[in-house]
């Protein structure tokens, strides 16, 4: 006697995943960019955090940054770069690296520049790492941010 | 101060370029090093506070031009090696137009390595009570 065995429901799995798929590159970009403002955030709070001291020559040692580099910096966001959408992959990088110029001391400077001798340090300036900092310290928290709205977009599509 | 740091700064002193903590007062001649630590980088809660403290330094290494860079960076990267292992990387490198000069950028991360406590005597009695006299 030949058995029958039916399974109901398939075409709704099929159909669930088909959409799933189709909207994984536009969920993980939605997520990425709360992540990305998450760092933004956090670079600029560290910015905050820089140590000046009224600008003098250093031909000896190591200075700290002048108040109008400080200005130069906290006047600028790090910014979001365009999303680079390669299949469900999607990439972003923070920072300043298109953050223009400024004037400094009557010459123009190039911000991405002021903002590298700050956080790596020269020969002349004293080093104060914040976007490194920022980096350790809002990592975990923009994970988390980002795995929270991805799940939450999952959720809205599988329970339907 | 984290003792995988101390050791560091103790083994940089020891190559043939100065090496000097937090920055100089003076910058001297040719070829010079910057060892410091910059913040605490990560910590695990046990026993009613923080059990494992890990903290993120950085080595900077400037040299001029006509500078044999090989032998320097070399010696820095085997220091490194010998103390913390592998958790350091090569941050950056640069050059300032201003000084002419190199400017290489290592971060590491290190942490407080305590003493292995002695082994325990054998023979010893579980609950041993000090005679009084």
């Amino acid at each position: 006697m030949p058995y029958q065995i039916q399974i109901d429901g398939m075409v709704e799995i099929s159909e669930m995943l088909t959409k799933l798929e189709e909207q994984a590159p536009s969920i993980a970009a939605q997520a990425l960019y709360d992540g990305a403002g998450i760092m933004s955030d956090e670079i600029r709070k560290g910015a905050a955090t820089i140590k000046t001291a009224p600008f003098k020559y250093a031909r000896e040692g190591t200075r700290l940054p002048s108040p109008e580099e400080k200005e130069i910096v906290m006047g600028v966001t790090a910014g979001i770069a365009k999303f680079d959408k390669e299949g469900t992959e999607v990439n972003t990088s923070v920072g300043y690296r298109n953050s223009g110029y400024a004037m400094l001391n009557g010459k123009q400077k190039p911000i991405p520049v002021i903002v590298n001798a700050i956080n790596s340090g020269t020969s002349f300036m004293q080093k104060q790492p914040f976007v490194r900092k920022a980096a350790n310290s809002g990592g975990p928290k923009a994970m988390q941010a980002m795995k929270d709205k991805i799940e939450k977009a999952v959720e809205a599509i599988t329970k339907q | 101060m984290p003792s995988e740091y101390e050791a560091l700064v103790a083994a940089l002193k020891l190559l043939s370029i100065p090496f000097v903590e937090y920055g100089w007062k003076a910058r001297p001649e040719g070829a010079y090093g910057v060892v410091q630590l910059d913040f605490e980088a990560g910590t695990m809660n046990g026993d009613g506070g923080k059990a494992d403290r890990a903290w993120e330094g950085s080595v900077d290494v400037f040299y001029p031009k006509l500078t044999n860079r090989g032998d320097i960076i070399d010696a820095v990267e085997e220091t490194l090696t010998t103390i913390l292992g592998n958790s350091w990387s090569l941050n950056s490198t640069q050059y300032e137009t201003g000084t002419g000069l190199f400017h290489v950028e290592w971060v590491f991360q290190c942490q407080d390595v305590e003493a292995e406590p002695e082994p325990k005597t054998e023979g010893g009695e579980g609950n041993a009570v000090s005679d009084p006299d």
